[in-house]
């Protein structure tokens, strides 16, 4: 008895974290999911920025000092939201086949999966977010303050990310069909991104539906986003508390509803 | 008792006077699937969110970011673009839903089972090929209402206001078989991701998204010559007026072009889907 105990290995729940993590990470390169995450953000600058750069100019010619600069923040979004939203439904299906009943008799802590597709989602984003920025540097879009700012915006995209891919986790794991699900979560991500000030300045939207533009999740954090990235001198605006407040109250009441949420979808699942 | 032995009896002749071949059972046979089909997806409410409220909500959507835009630069209203844009644009991403579909059969065994049941071989196929068809009108008529809500009017007379109605399905049908084909050779996760991405790169760079001159010049001949351009101009002409036939020949050499290039690869996939 007291061999058996010996022989069996005791992995640190850091190394089982990063066993599942790996799990999903791995099949990425293989199956074409790493080059559609590629894919995404070169279409979300391009659907956003070729279209849209000329017929914009005059609209926001008084507020940034070029398109890219002004569109860039919305894009990025787009991008984590799309992969975040994919992996998140990798992570559902592979659920509903009944792995998660399996890790549930395993000893693993409960935890240890939903943190490892969280793990997964972040990794993801990062991919979106740097060809993305890449994509960005091509156009025209730049950093214009230090080093901390950068991390800083880059921080809030991924954070953003990873309380999304924890939302369509969720949802996914919660619904019967997690593929029949997904379409359905990426076009009004699509249709929140056009309705905001990522596009275009509050002022040319038509005035009934100002206030909702405003004040919607998506212009929050592409005010947040556009003052961390700052702007060539008259642009720029501060990167203060009242700037910031809005997008962090989101996210802290995103996290709020998602966390007891989680508890109850994940303890009904296993 | 006794009716059950007579209906028996019947089905046995129906049988046995046709083959499972035979076109007279076709026609039934295909209707039966047909209903299971569009029966299945209207149960379903993620389908029918995705093809009857989304469309509305991205019209609505253009016509409020867009819309003024383009009746400043264009003269006219925005809807003669976005109308038929929308229509297009849910006729192609509708039909993953057919494909996914299509794969859960293969995984649980349905496409095998109608296999070696007498049933008509063609009917598969043709069932799917029909029921999108009535999801396509479906979503088209919608998307048709709203733009009727929002100002959009039919000013070419009946005829015109037909093959209006006609293009989305033609166009749609084109882009199911390369849908389907693509379903039967690759992963569920990346066909849904692809066509996504697919479907906004040829919503943003359509004339229904902007006129072609407001484009960057290098962007334009792209513009101007994908498929969605020329069935959107195509409708354009047929609702406001225009030119009609030079859009609408290329509408169909396109949707004709797409369809010739995926059937036979998309029936071999299909036969191998219910053989496997």
């Amino acid at each position: 008895m007291t061999a058996l105990h010996t022989a069996r290995a005791h992995p640190s729940a850091l190394t089982q974290w990063w066993v599942l993590t790996a799990r999903f990470i791995k099949p990425t390169l293989r199956n074409g999911e790493l080059a559609l995450t590629v894919a995404s953000s070169v279409v979300f600058t391009a659907g956003f920025y070729v279209p849209l750069s000329k017929v914009m100019v005059n609209a926001t010619k008084f507020v940034s000092s070029s398109y890219a600069q002004y569109i860039m923040p919305l894009v990025a979004l787009q991008a984590i939201v799309f992969a975040a939203i994919s992996t998140a439904f990798r992570a559902a299906t592979d659920s509903r086949q009944g792995i998660n009943r399996r890790f549930g008799t395993m000893p693993i802590a409960p935890l240890t999966p939903v943190a490892a597709r969280i793990g997964a989602a972040a990794y993801r984003c990062s991919v979106a977010l740097a060809v993305a920025m890449a994509c960005g540097h091509v156009i025209g879009f730049r950093f214009h303050r230090g080093t901390v700012y950068i991390v800083g915006f880059c921080a809030l995209v991924i954070v953003i990310g990873v309380l999304l891919s924890f939302a369509a986790d969720l949802v996914g794991t919660g619904s019967r069909n997690p593929e029949a699900m997904m379409p359905l979560l990426i076009l009004p991500p699509l249709i929140f991104g056009l309705l905001s000030v990522g596009v275009q300045p509050v002022q040319q939207f038509p005035h009934w539906i100002q206030p909702v533009v405003r004040n919607q999740p998506i212009s929050q954090f592409v005010v947040a986003l556009r003052a961390l990235a700052g702007d060539a001198a008259p642009f720029a605006g501060p990167v203060t508390w009242q700037v910031l407040a809005p997008t962090l109250a989101w996210l802290v009441g995103m996290a709020v509803i998602l966390v007891p949420a989680s508890a109850l979808v994940l303890s009904r699942r296993s | 008792m006794a009716t059950m032995v007579r209906e028996r009896i019947t089905v046995g002749d129906v049988a046995r006077s046709y083959p499972e071949n035979s076109p007279r059972v076709l026609i039934p046979q295909t209707v039966v699937q047909t209903k299971r089909l569009l029966v299945r997806w209207s149960r379903d409410p993620v389908t029918l969110i995705e093809t009857l409220v989304l469309p509305i909500m991205f019209l609505l959507t253009l016509n409020i970011v867009l819309g003024q835009l383009i009746s400043q630069t264009t003269g006219h209203s925005g809807l003669y673009g976005t109308v038929p844009m929308n229509a297009l644009a849910a006729a192609i991403n509708g039909s993953s839903i057919g494909a996914v579909g299509l794969i859960g059969e293969r995984t649980n065994g349905l496409l095998r089972r109608l296999w070696v049941v007498p049933v008509h071989r063609a009917s598969g196929v043709l069932s799917r090929i029909l029921a999108e068809a009535v999801r396509i009108l479906m979503t088209t008529l919608v998307v048709l209402g709203a733009g009727l809500l929002l100002g959009f009017r039919f000013t070419q007379g009946a005829p015109a206001t037909l093959v209006w109605l006609a293009i989305p399905l033609i166009f749609g049908m084109a882009f199911a078989t390369l849908i389907t084909m693509v379903a039967l050779y690759t992963a569920k996760t990346f066909l849904l991701e692809g066509v996504t991405l697919v479907h906004i790169l040829a919503v943003v760079f359509s004339t229904g998204f902007l006129p072609v001159d407001q484009y960057p010049r290098w962007i334009q001949p792209v513009v101007a010559h994908q498929p969605m351009t020329y069935a959107i101009e195509a409708m354009r002409g047929l609702s406001l007026g225009g030119p009609v036939r030079t859009p609408l020949v290329a509408t169909l050499l396109w949707s004709v072009g797409i369809a010739a290039v995926c059937v036979v690869p998309m029936l071999i996939g299909y036969r191998r889907a219910s053989t496997r």
